[in-house]
């Protein structure tokens, strides 16, 4: 039985969540996400109106049990880059057969695939591009282009901005959106696509190739982006020998050295 | 991520940033060389660049988030305002969604002395501007 390692299961994730536990083969998820389920993502969630102020993380497992109750589901209540709770996710990821990522921020999705790396395992990510106009499908595999080889090559951004914290005293509030929300049919269409693959990736996790790294599908015509809605681009991105976040390093250091190195060296550049 | 206190951070600094650092430092007159003061989570690069005729005191702030988080840089040594100065002497320097690569931070390709350059550049910019009033070059897109 297959061990699925998910983070985030917002309006994206949880469709993806959805679809993949009906397969059989998957006997044990972990789900990571801190958050409250409010208000403003009723619209777009599979979640029911009456679920607003629990946390997500609960009414998945409520929502997989009423349909799998055999499954296993671990959940683990917090951040992805809680250093707090960082042992536990390491764990979790170290007896994980597949990771499926739906965070919406950079800093996550680097993250993650830097657990990935770390732990030897295949994920993969979807995103949904602001407005519905589109979305991306990427898979990874040990060994292969890390997230930063597909952003660099993508010529993705990064978010400067910062990002109000939820205000959990007040799970009905009201809630800026700081991108253009996508329609529902176009986070099912993306989540449909991210979950297809992963099922397949599930069929032969360590040979799995279907042609493509990155698969992007337009919804919508885009003057000066999209020529076409409904086109799929399949892309193959190779791994970057010059890229900073998965290049070996010239020289490795054993974990246990790490501080002493750093101390030294940051005494070192203390006095240039 | 934090850049001083978790493993990937650690390594991020020790195999990327300091071996770079110290090849920048190298030969360099020592009033020039780029020194690291750790403060709290950030990691505070302080050095001094002239472009052309003046000599400026600069800040590059490496946040806990970095290098998923842009550098910050701000210049000690008082300016006039101009155009891409923000709060705090702050340089405007990268524009996420750009078209140009050396306007857009790209964690996987550029090192903090990339963000030192970059300053240089801003810097170069800048007293042209002071000159002419006009600066050298297009706004990112």
């Amino acid at each position: 039985m297959r061990h699925l390692f998910q983070v985030g299961i917002g309006s994206g994730g949880m469709p993806v969540l959805d679809a993949l536990v009906q397969d059989r083969r998957i006997g044990h998820v972990t789900l990571v996400e801190p958050d409250v389920y409010q208000q403003h993502n009723v619209e777009r969630h599979l979640f029911p109106l009456s679920a607003v102020g629990q946390l997500k993380a609960e009414v998945a497992r409520e929502w997989l049990m009423d349909r799998r109750p055999e499954l296993e589901v671990t959940i683990v209540v917090a951040d992805l880059m809680d250093p707090a709770r960082r042992a536990q996710i390491e764990a979790a990821v170290a007896v994980a057969d597949v990771g499926v990522c739906a965070a919406d921020t950079e800093a996550a999705k680097y993250h993650f695939d830097a657990l990935m790396r770390r732990h030897g395992k295949p994920w993969t990510l979807g995103e949904v591009l602001s407005g519905g106009i589109g979305g991306f499908v990427h898979w990874f595999r040990p060994g292969g282009p890390c997230y930063g080889c597909v952003a660099s090559h993508l010529k993705r951004s990064i978010e400067e901005e910062k990002h109000a914290s939820p205000d959990y005293s007040q799970p009905n509030g009201a809630v800026t959106e700081s991108r253009i929300p996508a329609s529902k049919a176009a986070i099912m269409a993306i989540a449909g696509l991210h979950a297809a693959v992963t099922q397949l990736m599930l069929e032969d996790v360590a040979d799995f190739n279907p042609g493509f790294t990155s698969l992007l599908l337009t919804l919508r015509q885009v003057p000066d982006l999209f020529r076409e809605a409904f086109r799929p681009h399949r892309m193959t991105i190779n791994r970057s020998p010059d890229c900073l976040i998965c290049r070996k390093p010239e020289r490795e250091i054993a974990a246990e050295d790490l501080d002493v190195a750093l101390t030294e060296a940051l005494e070192r550049l203390a006095h240039e | 991520m934090g850049l001083l206190d978790t493993e990937q951070g650690k390594r991020r600094l020790l195999t990327v940033e300091v071996p770079v650092i110290e090849r920048y430092n190298e030969g360099r007159d020592p009033e020039f060389r780029i020194r690291l003061v750790p403060m709290g989570s950030v990691l505070l690069l302080r050095y001094k660049l002239k472009p052309a005729h003046n000599p400026y005191e600069l800040e590059t702030r490496l946040l806990a988030g970095y290098p998923m988080v842009p550098p910050e840089t701000r210049v000690l040594t008082p300016l006039k305002h101009c155009p891409h100065l923000l709060e705090g002497q702050t340089l405007c320097m990268w524009r996420q969604g750009s078209t140009r690569a050396a306007s857009r931070w790209d964690p996987g390709q550029f090192t903090a002395v990339f963000a030192v350059q970059a300053a240089w550049r801003w810097l170069a910019c800048y007293e042209i501007w002071h000159e002419t009033g006009e600066w050298p070059l297009p706004e990112a897109k």
